[in-house]
């Protein structure tokens, strides 16, 4: 993941961002995710977590068998740092597509630094989760990236959505410490959503309070868009058995 | 200076730090963690950030804390308001930005109970006439609100943090849209700062809007 670091000096720079091209078997990667969550011992639900593909969907249900405690931590840590690929994936692609370019300089200042402050945040959780770090999925963006009104919309949607994620996580990390930190996260995510919305000229503070969302909440949310593809397979499960 | 701070984490997470530490780890890469701010006569004296043990005691001077900091921006808001010498989009947002103000206010007071400070006595100025004036002051008190919820918001007891939760963003959402208003960059940091009260404190007495008794 060098090139997050890389990305993060100069967004302009190609590379691989680690797009996959075509979406992959959503619902399958969906499934795993669930029989991970609700199926499999801690340690293996960890395990899967920094295997890939099914990271995202794998982090998200509210898992009912993990016990509080550090382990419950890093699990959402490692949903934050998979909306964080996900967020920073959305912002390079558009300037990969051509369309932060385009824009009139002051909206195209907005989408570079969006972009390099996700960056930023993957590359500091990815430092704090250290080897429990999940890795990045694979995203299909569905040619939102390549379209500038949908793009901001987009956007906007994901950016008010990062803020209900941290505003609902915040509280309930077992470390009080992480709470602190990731308050810092929240208010540059609301930063971003708000000025995301004035660009798109929508008032940028809705209410007196933000609703928080849990979870499975963001998970059905994140569903919906089908922005998150499963790792390609290199092997089909449905080969034959050549033994016996 | 952001970066110097996120490679020694990746040092010390190399090192195989356990999960515990985690938390240390992620304040130090965000903040300039460990100081322990004591407030002065404005808002009393309080800890650095996830620095001191829950108690309900503090919880009183922790949201008494943000009650001021509520009261404030609403009393600026609103005597902007009254004074009528804010147009377009300056006005819109202290229309919006005081109602939400307005609310954060009553939040605190119907938690704090009994316990609640009363509304010191503002004297605003030039800052409620002059639009000019008026943005030069909303930028550096949406600012340190956000920075003083995100320095103490985690030293509150547990069930006092998931209300505050909801209400830093707002007042993160607030601080970036009065920055693109008065021509500032909305989001100066990939990771917003705390503040400890004292610094806090100080841009307060420096705007001179608390009347001294």
């Amino acid at each position: 993941m060098s090139s997050d670091a890389d990305g993060a000096r100069d967004l302009t720079a190609p590379g691989d961002l680690g797009f996959a091209l075509d979406d992959i078997d959503r619902d399958e990667a969906i499934a795993e995710g669930l029989s991970v969550v609700y199926g499999e011992s801690r340690a293996r639900f960890l395990g899967k977590l920094a295997f890939g593909g099914a990271a995202l969907i794998a982090g998200l249900a509210s898992p009912p068998a993990l016990a509080a405690g550090p382990e419950q931590d890093v699990s959402t840590l490692n949903f934050d740092l998979v909306f964080e690929f996900l967020q920073s994936s959305f912002y390079l692609g558009a300037v990969r597509d051509g369309t932060v370019a385009a824009m009139r300089p002051e909206k195209e200042r907005w989408a570079r630094v969006l972009g390099a402050h996700e960056l930023a945040h993957v590359t500091i959780l990815k430092s704090v989760l250290g080897t429990k770090a999940a890795a990045k999925p694979f995203f299909n963006f569905r040619g939102i990236t390549e379209d500038e009104a949908a793009f901001t919309r987009t956007a906007v949607a994901m950016e008010d959505l990062t803020v209900a994620l941290l505003a609902g996580q915040a509280p309930r990390f077992h470390d009080r410490k992480l709470t602190a930190a990731v308050f810092s996260l929240l208010t540059t995510e609301a930063r971003h959503a708000a000025w995301a919305r004035r660009i798109a000229g929508v008032v940028p503070v809705a209410n007196a309070f933000d609703e928080p969302k849990t979870l499975a909440e963001v998970d059905r949310v994140v569903r919906r868009t089908r922005f998150v593809a499963s790792r390609p397979r290199t092997r089909s499960r449905r080969n034959p058995e050549l033994t016996g | 200076m952001q970066r110097r701070r996120s490679s020694s984490a990746q040092t010390d997470a190399r090192n195989g730090s356990e999960s515990s530490t985690r938390g240390e780890l992620l304040l130090r890469a965000l903040t300039a963690a460990g100081a322990v701010g004591v407030g002065g006569l404005l808002v009393g004296s309080l800890a650095g950030p996830a620095a001191s043990a829950p108690s309900p005691a503090q919880d009183v001077r922790i949201l008494n804390y943000f009650l001021l900091l509520e009261y404030l921006q609403q009393g600026l808001y609103e005597e902007a308001r009254v004074a009528g010498g804010l147009t377009g989009e300056m006005r819109r947002f202290a229309a919006v930005a005081g109602g939400h103000e307005r609310e954060h206010v009553d939040t605190l007071r119907t938690v704090l109970g009994g316990d609640a400070r009363s509304k010191p006595e503002f004297q605003f100025g030039e800052a409620v006439e002059n639009e000019r004036r008026f943005g030069a002051a909303a930028v550096p008190l949406e600012e340190a609100a956000a920075a003083a919820y995100i320095g103490q918001a985690a030293n509150l007891t547990t069930k006092r943090i998931p209300m505050i939760a909801r209400m830093v963003p707002v007042e993160a959402r607030h601080a970036a849209w009065i920055r693109g208003i008065v021509g500032r960059e909305p989001a100066p940091h990939a990771a917003d700062p705390p503040q400890e009260p004292r610094e806090v404190e100080r841009t307060i007495e420096r705007t001179g809007f608390v009347k001294r008794r």
